[in-house]
């Protein structure tokens, strides 16, 4: 039987041209329906002296779930990361403006203290970073001067297991934090970060300096980790940020010179699979440039 | 533009699979030629077509796998190639059902037939052959819109299915033709009927690889949204 046309019926390329406008006016982008709210960015821009890196950044970052970064080099992906727990300000003239919350706080509030942001919100950076001290006082350091008056040998333990390295070095905890591998490394300073025991834990490429095993214990380790923690990734690897995440943002400068800006955040397997911009599709094709 | 390899071996992959369709369409042109003209003799030119589409479906799933493992792709790339692989089992699947009505009608070749049934099955066997095209040229145009009508066009043949299927089941007294070609003919209804569904798969296959939606999906919301505009 022939299907019956009217003046109202609209083609089947319209209808999905329409939804693909709604999700970039923004009244699809993941609410969070039932999830639970990590932080809320709400119109976020950051300034190096009178540059403007980035602008106009709203996101909801959900709890325990992974939210990847990515996009091309100098888009602001590290820069908005290093926002989200007032690392940005160290840098002599760097400020950033509008509204970070971390639960009900405002972390940029005049009566926010940036120390205990710092320690509410870790960060673990590119290159494994440890100590020249002994395992043990590598993970212990943090929580030691964040006065921490609980059992500390039962601290480091669930620290190096939740990172997933206390089978490798368990039994040589007085060792230097030197003498462990890249790879053992940098979970070592993701041990360091959780023993202080933050909400959310901020990752700026952190497998980029590894190896594939050691990466893909570093990948293991986040997908554990976001049963306890809220975890924002930035990655320059494509498939890693499709294989870890639930969230994906696509930060794009239009123009040179023009500050970055979040282009596309969804979920991550629609990011890879059908996003709905141009250039998202075109970035995460390789298509880019 | 970078990636310019991939694309030159995603574009040579999809010549391919037009090579294959369009293979598969001049086989069923002939299915129709032989079917009109009683011509057994054309039929007969399609014999042993169906291990050729095998062989090329086969290497086009090959290359799809090693796309995958090389290139790793995603969004487009990823639908592309998930589309190209179901397109081929469309395109082989339909090329065997063309290759077992031509043996049907090179073994009934003298068969006494029933008229009534003959018209409706070539009837059917016009219909299904433009519905398979028109799936075809959906892909190659990338022409989404014309894959809605491909189920209109479908509904004529599961029409001419039932009229052919009481046919065969209630033959007019002293008519009805050979039980042999009477059995053969219910089978290639049957047939004929699968091919028609290739064609508007393959068309449903081309809404998914444009818009990432199923065809299903997108029809729902258009119809959903009409209702409430009602």
């Amino acid at each position: 039987m022939e299907t019956q046309k009217t003046g109202r019926e609209r083609k089947v390329s319209e209808v999905s041209r329409e939804q693909r406008d709604v999700k970039q006016r923004g009244e699809g982008a993941p609410s969070g329906g039932d999830l639970t709210l990590g932080m809320k960015v709400e119109d976020l821009s950051a300034f190096y002296g009178s540059f403007k890196a980035l602008t106009d950044v709203s996101i909801d970052v959900q709890a325990n779930k992974v939210t990847a970064l990515i996009g091309p080099s100098g888009c602001g992906k590290s820069t908005f990361i290093r926002c989200l727990n007032r690392m940005h300000e160290v840098i002599p003239g760097a400020r950033a403006e509008g509204h970070v919350m971390l639960g009900q706080q405002d972390i940029y509030a005049k009566t926010a203290d940036p120390v205990v942001i710092r320690r509410r919100v870790g960060m673990v950076f590119q290159k494994p970073n440890p100590f020249s001290k002994s395992i043990y006082e590598n993970v212990a350091w943090g929580a030691r001067i964040n006065g921490y008056r609980g059992n500390m040998d039962e601290l480091i333990e669930r620290s190096l297991k939740h990172a997933a390295l206390w089978d490798e070095v368990k039994d040589r905890l007085k060792e230097s934090g030197h003498g462990l591998s890249g790879g053992q490394q940098q979970r070592l300073c993701i041990a360091r970060t959780l023993a202080v025991e933050p909400e959310v834990i901020l990752m700026d490429e952190p497998a980029s300096a590894l190896d594939p095993v050691s990466t893909q214990k570093i990948e293991d380790t986040m997908d554990q980790l976001k049963e306890s923690y809220t975890v924002v990734i930035v990655t320059h690897n494509m498939q890693q940020a499709a294989r870890i995440s639930d969230y994906t943002g696509f930060f794009y400068i239009e123009n040179m010179g023009d500050p970055g800006r979040l282009w596309e955040f969804d979920e991550t397997e629609k990011m890879f699979s059908n996003p709905d911009r141009k250039e998202t599709e075109d970035y995460v094709t390789g298509r880019f440039g | 533009m970078p990636r310019e390899t991939f694309q030159q071996e995603l574009d040579g992959l999809t010549s391919d699979l037009l090579d294959l369709g369009r293979e598969v369409e001049a086989s069923l042109e002939n299915m129709v030629r032989a079917m009109e003209g009683h011509d057994a003799d054309v039929a007969r030119q399609e014999l042993g077509v169906d291990v050729r589409y095998k062989t090329t479906g086969m290497d086009i799933e090959r290359e799809c796998m090693i796309l995958q493992a090389r290139q790793a792709p995603v969004a487009g790339d990823l639908r592309l190639l998930y589309t190209v692989q179901s397109l081929t089992n469309h395109l082989v699947r339909s090329g065997t059902l063309t290759e077992h009505i031509c043996h049907a009608i090179v073994d009934t070749e003298g068969c006494e037939r029933d008229e009534d049934l003959e018209t409706s099955l070539v009837e059917m066997a016009r219909t299904a052959r433009n519905v398979f095209n028109e799936g075809l040229d959906v892909f190659e145009n990338r022409d989404i819109d014309r894959a809605r009508d491909l189920q209109a066009k479908d509904d004529k043949v599961d029409l001419l299915y039932s009229e052919a299927m009481n046919l065969i089941a209630n033959p007019s007294e002293g008519g009805g033709g050979a039980p042999e070609w009477r059995m053969r003919a219910a089978l290639m209804v049957h047939y004929l009927e699968r091919i028609s569904d290739h064609g508007v798969d393959i068309g449903g296959s081309t809404v998914f690889l444009v818009t990432g939606e199923r065809i299903e999906d997108a029809m729902r919301r258009y119809l959903d949204r009409n209702m409430d505009e009602e």
